[in-house]
């Protein structure tokens, strides 16, 4: 049996014990947020990150494997071929998201990489005080990113970049005289040598092994709390908010 | 092997003329440039080029400098494999000035340099094995009562070329590794006017610097270098990929400790330190003492000497990734990244846990709350225009 709510209660009582999930009555509006080329880079990014991760390690050492044990004729020729081809992957999503700093909506431009204004900074310490639970009220809302949600993409994307980067300086590696190994020279220059570049893009996987967990996380608990589609919005483009409701950046 | 002889090479000799009178056969010295061509990657159809151009060279002066080294460098040379008629005619019969294999010694020796230089002045080969101490003006290495400086800076305002041998020449190797006491640097941090090859490795292979020096007195200039001078011919390719272990490595089959089946059976040395990866060098190919052995032959990991500062950007040589500065030596970098992705999700399960406990008090709470209207909620206002947000 569902939970019936409804009715109108006295929120500023319940405010002070905690904040209650939003009821799913009253009445919504659909708001279409993001476009579907950021849509598609996301989830190839995020399958493509997956598949770099797994085979990256692998690559470095098969910490899954038992020590010594024979994995097939070509298991590190096999991984290493993945892994080229989701970077390759990464690349474009690269090149999409760049692009649609440019020709994207309000949310999706250049904009929305960092919180700009005062009162966004603000806001993003009140949010930090919201998931710490150290202010039991809800942070100030934004329809797109919040303001710590667009510092911290903003983070994961140079740490993207910084591992392509850094990829691409070993991989260019394979053809001395190539294009790859002539434009990727300055990176071993700048970090001291090759191993510096092995180290940087080895520790840094361990940042998306940090942001997944409380990316995926934070999303699904956005969606049960807010109870307006905040996951689908990622599919869909679009989620749903109640029409009574203000919003900093709406 | 030919031995050093009697019967110098004249000065306006041409080297054919004088391998016929050292009764060197026809078929041995194609063969010895056949084989330089091969080593400088040329086409085979070039190997009657590379002999004509050869055997019709005068007697070139080559000025050897050894300065803060160890002279591994001149060992690994003089070991040079196959080409003993390269031996002859670089190492004993136009070394002008060598202070280790001369015989002149003292005054003797220095004369014999400055007069070499006053002779050949432009057209002299200046090879250089040593790096150059700056600090303290220069005094950790003087010979003769001069600073290695002093010395190289003259020597190379005469040179028609000059070749950087070994790590030392090149970056200035160990005694350039952190913290540098005697502030050593390469030759090519102090001679800047022409262009300067370096023969990079620790020590590098003799035939290298051979094949280098052929091409010069062959072609009139030095070969194509890569972005730290090095020839392309021995230093275009890295171990990585030249490697006969590369299969095992392609096929996970890794040596985890030195005593291991694994290390019996031949297996790639990636995790026990291997800088193959990283290292651009023709080791693989040309390999050591008369083509006998190299290290990963040998089963030893390759510690990347032919790269600029290997020993510190290279080391710890058995381990497959450099230490994380400052933390110390057992926490490595996964360690740490390991405890942040674990601390990561566990504080997420926690939070998860504290937002549940959360929401069913605050439900508890509101269920508890009277209903102050149980009014049907307004009629809906208009729809509002889907905000594109452009």
């Amino acid at each position: 049996m569902t939970e019936q709510v409804g009715g109108t209660v006295d929120t500023a009582r319940a405010r002070g014990l905690a904040h209650p999930a939003d009821a799913p009555v009253g009445h919504y509006r659909w708001v279409y947020l993001w476009h579907w080329p950021i849509r598609a880079m996301h989830w190839v990014a995020a399958i493509s990150i997956v598949l770099l991760i797994f085979t990256g390690f692998a690559i470095g050492r098969p910490y899954y494997l038992p020590a010594g044990q024979v994995t097939g004729e070509f298991f590190i020729g096999w991984m290493r071929l993945i892994h080229f081809i989701a970077a390759g992957a990464l690349v474009a999503t690269v090149i999409v998201r760049v692009y649609w700093l440019f020709a994207g909506n309000r949310y999706e431009r250049f904009a929305a990489l960092l919180p700009v204004r005062p009162s966004d900074w603000v806001n993003m310490f009140k949010q930090i005080k919201y998931y710490l639970m150290i202010r039991p009220e809800r942070a100030p809302r934004y329809l797109g990113h919040n303001p710590l949600q667009q510092l911290s993409y903003t983070l994961i994307y140079l740490v993207a970049i910084v591992m392509i980067v850094t990829g691409f300086a070993m991989y260019g590696q394979a053809n001395p005289g190539g294009l790859i190994r002539g434009a990727t020279l300055w990176v071993p220059q700048l970090l001291g040598g090759m191993q510096n570049v092995r180290l940087v893009h080895h520790v840094l996987t361990w940042a998306f092994l940090i942001f997944i967990p409380i990316h995926v996380y934070l999303s699904i608990r956005a969606d049960v709390i807010e109870r307006g589609g905040t996951m689908s919005s990622i599919i869909t483009g679009g989620r749903f908010v109640r029409s009574d409701e203000e919003f900093i950046d709406g | 092997m030919l031995m050093p002889t009697s019967v110098p090479w004249a000065d306006e000799e041409s080297l054919g003329s004088f391998l016929e009178r050292r009764r060197v056969s026809r078929r041995e010295f194609l063969g010895f440039c056949a084989e330089i061509t091969a080593i400088l990657g040329l086409a085979s159809t070039m190997a009657p080029q590379v002999a004509e151009a050869l055997q019709a060279i005068k007697r070139p002066s080559v000025i050897w400098l050894q300065l803060q080294e160890c002279t591994g460098c001149v060992e690994s040379v003089v070991r040079t494999a196959e080409p003993t008629i390269g031996d002859l005619v670089l190492d004993v019969v136009s070394l002008d000035y060598q202070h280790t294999l001369m015989a002149a010694a003292g005054h003797q020796a220095e004369k014999a340099l400055q007069d070499s230089m006053a002779a050949n002045r432009g057209k002299y080969l200046l090879v250089v094995t040593g790096s150059v101490p700056l600090k303290a003006n220069g005094v950790y290495t003087t010979i003769g009562g001069r600073t290695a400086k002093v010395i190289l800076e003259e020597a190379a305002a005469g040179a028609a070329a000059v070749i950087a041998v070994g790590a030392c020449a090149h970056w200035g190797s160990v005694q350039a590794a952190r913290p540098n006491p005697t502030g050593a640097v390469g030759v090519s941090d102090i001679v800047k006017d022409k262009p300067v090859v370096n023969i990079a490795g620790c020590p590098p292979i003799g035939d290298v610097v051979t094949a280098t020096i052929v091409h010069y007195l062959t072609f009139g200039r030095v070969p194509e270098l890569d972005h730290d001078g090095r020839p392309m011919f021995a230093y275009g390719a890295r171990i990585h990929d030249q490697c006969p272990r590369r299969a095992n490595f392609d096929a996970g089959q890794f040596v985890e400790e030195f005593d291991d089946a694994a290390a019996r059976k031949g297996w790639c040395l990636y995790h026990v330190g291997c800088k193959g990866p990283a290292t651009f060098s023709p080791c693989p190919i040309f390999m050591w003492n008369t083509r006998t052995s190299w290290p990963i032959g040998a089963g030893h990991p390759c510690i990347g000497c032919t790269e600029r500062n290997f020993w510190d950007s290279m080391s710890p040589f058995y381990t497959r990734m450099p230490n994380v500065a400052g933390v110390g030596v057992e926490r490595t970098a996964d360690l740490i990244g390991a405890a942040l992705a674990v601390g990561a999700t566990a504080g997420v399960v926690a939070h998860a846990a504290a937002t549940g406990v959360h929401q069913i008090r605050a439900r508890r709470a509101a269920r508890e709350l009277p209903v102050v209207s149980n009014a049907p909620p307004p009629p809906p206002p208009p729809p509002p225009s889907n905000p594109e947000g452009r």
